[in-house]
């Protein structure tokens, strides 16, 4: 059965992105400073560079590039777990009827062997949606803390920050995350 | 006075099988782990189009004339092909309109998805009844467990779809093997375990090259096929030449080895087809469907021989019906 699920096959996933690989962009360097007396996250943006890609944002509206319509949230909507949630109760309702019915004709191995495969592939599911579970509290803001080992493991971090056009003549985007000393605890 | 021979062991079919078998995938894991997008275009062009026809074929000579007590099995298995394979067109045209958010293209692909895996579990369970004192009812749990996947995961659900699908022709030549060539049954099991050993040498060996280029739409779309844009911590090169590697052996299957192990699989050998040769069958229809599958695949040839990325998305939206198609077959025969 788990051989027979192939659909979609050798068939591309419809084209939704019917645009060359060039997609808008701007090169440019960026700059992550530390700051200790900072208060808030912020993203200072050259003038120029800004101009750079308010021209990307005009192609974007008239319809020269349709790009950011294709880039995906890589989130998980409310409907989606809703719907999985849905046929992981059915998934067990009819495992157990199932199990119930074939009851006396199964053997104990056969049995065990099915409930195994139920509770693996439950497991499974749930061990996707627990992984879709927010990140700790340090990859949800943006300060010092995001770059440690801990919350590599996530491999992303996000928070509010605070943009910034500053008119100095600079050639790259400066990040300034805020980097407050913590106090030691109380067995230090 | 002593005579010395010299004790012959001559290879048997099974071994020459096995060997060439071997052979053939040592030599083509090279190839397209050294070029993995010149293959990717090689082996598309030359056996896509044939291999669908070599897969028409060989179903075509196994349906019955008369349905009998297979009629809701067929009926069944030929509607949802033709009703999920629309569902799938629709989807992939209408990709480029203004209602087409990321939100409503996982909705609907998700329920496509559903769809598809409870038509599969409609099949096996029909399957199921045909056969005396099995219940085949276990395969809804699995059928909801799967639907559940697609709903989470969509993304990783449809790549291992892909990944998935050239393994189906194995199935179907164990299947074949069993019923036509028993003899080759245990080296075609011995072959199939040197798959993974192959695999593990291709990633090994890429698994530290840089991704493949993506400066053409072509690439891009080679790239994003194998899965570059979902698992980009992987290189590119790697995932390509697996995907390569897994479908070149599918289009071996279908086109040598599957004619091989059963010769009512050879394309010209009409005469034991019951669409065809029976007497209550359909010979002109069967032939003309023939001219017509032939007239397509030297339509793909050249279209792809005049714009290869148009006509390779094209043929990979269509194709979706022979994949469904597979299944009612691959089912019937368990």
């Amino acid at each position: 059965m788990l051989l027979s699920i192939v659909g979609l096959a050798d068939i591309a996933r419809p084209n939704n992105s019917k645009n060359t690989p060039n997609k808008g962009s701007v090169t440019t360097q960026m700059m992550i400073h530390l700051k200790e007396d900072a208060k808030e996250a912020k993203l200072v943006i050259p003038r120029s560079q800004l101009q750079q890609l308010r021209a990307q944002l005009d192609a974007l509206d008239n319809g020269v590039d349709n790009t950011a319509a294709i880039v995906s949230s890589g989130g998980i909507t409310r409907t989606q777990t809703i719907v999985s949630g849905l046929f992981l109760s059915m998934a067990i309702v009819f495992g157990g009827i199932w199990l119930v019915r074939s009851g006396k004709n199964r053997s104990k191995t056969a049995k065990m062997a099915a409930i195994a495969v139920i509770l693996l592939g439950t497991g499974s599911v749930a061990m996707l949606v627990y992984a879709n579970a927010g990140p700790p509290p340090e990859a949800r803001s943006i300060t010092g803390k995001m770059f440690s080992q801990a919350v590599h493991i996530y491999g992303f971090g996000s928070g509010q920050i605070k943009l910034e056009v500053t008119n100095e003549d600079r050639q790259y985007i400066d990040l300034i995350v805020p980097d407050p000393k913590t106090s030691p605890s109380p067995e230090e | 006075m002593q005579e010395i021979r010299v004790a012959r062991h001559p290879l048997t079919s099974a071994q020459i099988f096995l060997i060439a078998f071997l052979a053939s995938c040592a030599f083509a894991a090279a190839l397209i782990g050294a070029f993995p997008l010149q293959m990717s275009i090689a082996t598309i062009f030359l056996f896509a189009g044939v291999h669908n026809f070599m897969e028409f074929r060989y179903f075509a000579a196994r349906m019955p004339v008369r349905w009998g007590r297979s009629r809701i099995y067929y009926s069944v298995g030929i509607g949802g092909v033709v009703i999920l394979a629309a569902a799938y067109l629709s989807l992939y045209f209408s990709s480029g309109n203004w209602l087409w958010s990321i939100n409503n293209w996982t909705l609907l692909t998700a329920g496509w998805n559903t769809l598809f895996i409870i038509w599969l579990g409609i099949l096996f369970y029909l399957r199921g009844r045909q056969r005396p004192g099995s219940d085949w009812s276990w395969a809804f749990p699995i059928v909801f467990l799967l639907a559940a996947l697609a709903w989470i995961i969509p993304q990783y659900w449809s790549l291992s779809l892909v990944y998935l699908h050239p393994l189906i022709a194995l199935w179907f030549l164990d299947r074949q093997i069993r019923r036509t060539k028993p003899e080759w049954l245990r080296a075609y099991r011995c072959s199939l375990l040197s798959l993974p050993i192959f695999l593990l040498i291709l990633w090994t060996a890429l698994a530290r090259q840089p991704n493949l280029p993506e400066d053409t739409n072509l690439f891009w779309r080679i790239t994003q096929h194998a899965g570059s844009e979902i698992l980009p911590g992987i290189s590119s090169h790697l995932l390509v030449a697996t995907h390569v590697f897994l479908e070149t052996i599918h289009y071996f299957v279908w086109i040598l080895l599957l004619p091989l192990v059963d010769f009512r699989a050879i394309p010209w050998k009409l005469d034991q087809i019951p669409l065809f040769s029976n007497r209550n069958g359909f010979p002109k229809v069967f032939a003309a469907a023939l001219v017509v599958s032939l007239l397509l695949v030297a339509a793909l040839w050249f279209g792809f021989g005049v714009n290869y990325t148009t006509t390779r998305d094209i043929y990979f939206a269509f194709a979706m019906a022979h994949v469904l198609a597979e299944f009612p077959f691959l089912i019937k025969m368990l």
